[in-house]
């Protein structure tokens, strides 16, 4: 009787369940598979795929350069992109922290970039600030320092543009330490004052540790996130020039869309999903050296 | 507190999963399109558009909806709307959903619907990927409606036809012929004290006359960089009586890699001395309205593009001039008739829109109506009828006169018409002007970026072909 009553239950769990488990199967499991399937197959999109074993990743790996150059790219990126946005955003967080007339008015001014920073528009209006005949150069000539070349247009330099875009969009960021750095107890800034701690040393020793866990669960966040970049290359550089902006996943869609290698493509993808996948468990590998919870200590 | 990180690694978790189903979406959705389409082939339409083609069969009265995408500028769309306005005037039944864009990013959203199954119905097609979409098989073969008679290709030369045929199947119904042309600004030459430039002009008067454009005025010598039109490339290499691609398309076809070193050291010496833009400084051109270009608003001498670049820059420019581009130094004959632009069917479309397409192409190639609004803005029209029904018309404008008369113009030093562009060409295309930039950019010496395009275009077209 008793038995036969969980076993009602779980049906009606499952039943609830049902919505989501069919987007999940279909829209998830099913595609995910199947692109695992095109991985190992010569597949051009329009004709039956042809099975061909691992080749395409023994290509990736020993003959195509321009894979090299994307994750070279995207590695650059993300190792500069992250740590330059954390810590930009934990600056704007503790400026922004502080009881003030109209401090609220600051707090959505500097959300704004984030909102609006991933869009069309916005790469498109940062290829006329930092481009040829952008309002950089003409700027620079107004000085009276005449180049050729703009930050866009050489393949050093481009890729500096793109992560300042990234920087710019601080604001999820800034979000989550704002918050942090409101749970922090007043009192431990007391007894140190008290203690004659200078800021500095008060940052380093009692805002900082406070704030791991935050800096932890952005830092995951912002490096998944990174990893991903797409727009802003496919829109301002086109991966140009040299390729010096050609990121993993325009890379990826390129062999999909352009030179029609589905079958390629999804190797790419799912070596992609291996280096995040590497990247993550590494970071949560590293988190009980560095990230403090009060809860664990006594 | 443990509460504290527990919730953090769930939101964490969540985060990650749907971070990465993110990265894997975009492949995964044009997977699962792609394989419905090839299971729905032929016929690979939603079931109203199935119903639809099935009644238009029996009765011709049925409503037709044909999509249609091509690549042009204002011109181009502002009279290709009029046009298709005026065929659905007379066709009651066939209407349009039009996609016009420019040239730049055309063939990539064509890629992207092409995989999604969703190819607009009627394509413009260049000779650079109708040999991609012929042998992946997304456009139909329109050999049977000129067997038919539904196009007439009576007037239209056997060897011009035969261009839009990959293999065995006519994939891109051609519509113009265009060739390689430099279009100049006659004022920009004046002010420098340029001569006006003749068939026999070699690379290094051009070369001359370019530096001496840029140090006179501070224009631009020749505005385009070379790079990025293979085609250019090819008529250099054939200037050297050789030719770019190997007969089977699965290498290049010429043997020395001096006649590309010659080809980089000339672009480096122009752009050096500022006759020819920078990659940066034309990545910027590139990005203009196609009737706002330096040559046409004086701010450069040449441009390199085919022969209808003139009548398309008539609305801001009208005293543009062409000439037939730079001799090989011992008069080797190189340029070619090169097919302007085709029409391809996507093989998506049902029957009976197959049958309306060609319909309507027959009446695009062949209609006086239709040229007369047209007006050769295409290229040269294919039809011997049309071509003199325009020049009789009187309606001409002098650049139009003019692109018909460069033909007569260059026929003298064309040879014959290279194969069309082997599979892969847009890769190909790429590491070209890689090449070329490596060298502008200083990270390789000529002969490197010689010997690199080698190795790197042997293996796409062999992957390829």
């Amino acid at each position: 009787m008793s038995l036969s009553k969980k076993r009602r239950n779980n049906i009606v769990g499952y039943i609830l369940l049902t919505p989501w488990l069919v987007g999940f199967v279909c829209m998830y499991l099913i595609p995910s598979g199947m692109s695992l399937f095109y991985s190992f197959t010569d597949y051009n999109l329009l004709s039956a795929p042809d099975f061909i074993g691992i080749d395409n990743y023994i290509r990736m790996f020993t003959r195509d350069e321009k894979f090299w150059q994307a994750l070279k790219v995207t590695f650059m990126y993300v190792l500069i992109l992250v740590p330059a946005r954390l810590a930009f955003a934990l600056c704007v967080a503790m400026m922004v922290n502080k009881k003030h007339k109209g401090i609220g008015v600051y707090r959505t001014l500097y959300y704004i970039p984030s909102i609006i920073g991933g869009s069309i528009a916005v790469s498109v209006v940062w290829r006329q600030l930092f481009g040829n005949g952008g309002v950089f150069m003409s700027i620079s000539e107004a000085l009276g320092i005449k180049q050729r070349s703009s930050l866009l247009g050489n393949p050093d330099t481009a890729l500096l543009a793109i992560i300042l875009l990234g920087v710019w969009q601080f604001g999820s960021s800034m979000l989550t330490f704002l918050s942090a750095l409101k749970t922090i107890p007043n009192s431990l800034y007391e007894s140190a004052m008290v203690d004659g701690s200078r800021p500095f040393y008060t940052f380093f020793h009692i805002t900082i540790p406070m704030l791991t866990p935050t800096i932890f669960f952005n830092l995951i966040l912002q490096i998944i996130n990174g990893f991903r970049v797409f727009t802003e290359s496919y829109v301002i550089t086109d991966g140009g020039p040299l390729d010096g902006t050609l990121s993993y996943v325009l890379y990826m869609y390129r062999k999909a869309f352009t030179h029609f290698e589905m079958g390629y493509s999804c190797a790419l993808a799912w070596v992609f999903v291996a280096i995040v996948a590497v990247f993550t468990v590494l970071l949560f590998w590293t988190q009980n050296r560095w990230v403090y919870y009060e809860s664990d200590a006594k | 507190m443990i509460r504290r990180k527990k919730l953090l690694s769930a939101v964490l978790a969540v985060a990650m999963t749907a971070s990465m189903a993110a990265c894997g979406s975009a492949e995964e959705k044009g997977g699962t399109q792609a394989a419905e389409t090839q299971a729905k082939q032929p016929a690979a339409e939603t079931a109203a558009a199935g119903e639809a083609a099935e009644e238009a069969a029996e009765s011709t009265e049925e409503q037709i909806s044909l999509s249609i995408a091509w690549w042009g500028g204002q011109t181009r769309h502002d009279y290709t709307q009029q046009l298709l306005d005026l065929y659905t005037q007379s066709h009651p039944n066939v209407t349009f959903e039009t996609s016009p864009s420019g040239w730049d990013g055309y063939f990539d959203k064509l890629a992207t619907q092409a995989a999604a199954g969703a190819m607009p119905d009627i394509v413009q097609m260049d000779y650079l990927y109708i040999a991609t979409y012929a042998n992946n098989g997304s456009v139909i073969d329109l050999q049977p409606f000129v067997d038919n008679g539904t196009i007439d290709a009576s007037n239209i030369d056997e060897a011009v036809l035969g261009t839009g045929k990959i293999g065995d199947s006519l994939a891109g119904m051609v519509l113009s012929n265009s060739i390689l042309a430099l279009t100049y600004n006659p004022d920009v030459l004046a002010e420098a004290e340029v001569e006006t430039p003749a068939t026999d002009w070699t690379w290094t008067d051009y070369a001359a006359a370019w530096k001496q454009i840029h140090e006179k005025t501070g224009a631009y010598g020749i505005e385009t960089n070379l790079t990025d039109n293979i085609n250019v490339l090819n008529y250099y290499v054939r200037q050297r009586g050789e030719k770019l691609f190997s007969d089977d398309n699965k290498s290049l076809g010429y043997a020395d890699d001096a006649v590309f070193v010659d080809y980089i050291n000339m672009i480096t010496e122009l752009v050096d001395c500022g006759a020819m833009p920078n990659p940066d400084e034309y990545a910027q051109i590139s990005t203009l309205p196609k009737e706002s270009f330096p040559v046409v608003t004086g701010d450069a001498g040449f441009r390199n593009d085919w022969n209808n670049y003139a009548v398309i820059a008539e609305g801001t420019n009208d005293k543009l001039k062409l000439m037939t581009p730079p001799m090989a130094d011992d008069g080797t004959k190189a340029l070619w008739v090169k097919p302007g632009m085709f029409f391809s069917v996507s093989s998506t479309a049902s029957e009976a829109e197959q049958q309306a397409a060609a319909e309507f192409i027959n009446w695009f190639v062949n209609s006086e109506e239709a040229n007369a609004i047209i007006m050769a803005e295409r290229g040269v029209p294919v039809s011997s009828e049309i071509r003199s029904f325009l020049a009789d018309s009187g309606k001409m404008t002098p650049k139009q006169v003019e692109m018909f008369e460069y033909v007569d113009l260059a026929v003298p030093v064309c040879a014959e018409v290279p194969a069309p562009d082997p599979a892969g060409i847009s890769e190909v295309t790429t590491a070209f002007q890689d090449a070329v930039y490596n060298v502008l950019y200083g990270r390789k010496t000529a002969e490197e970026a010689a010997a690199a395009f080698r190795t790197t275009a042997d293996e796409i077209l062999a992957r390829n072909n």
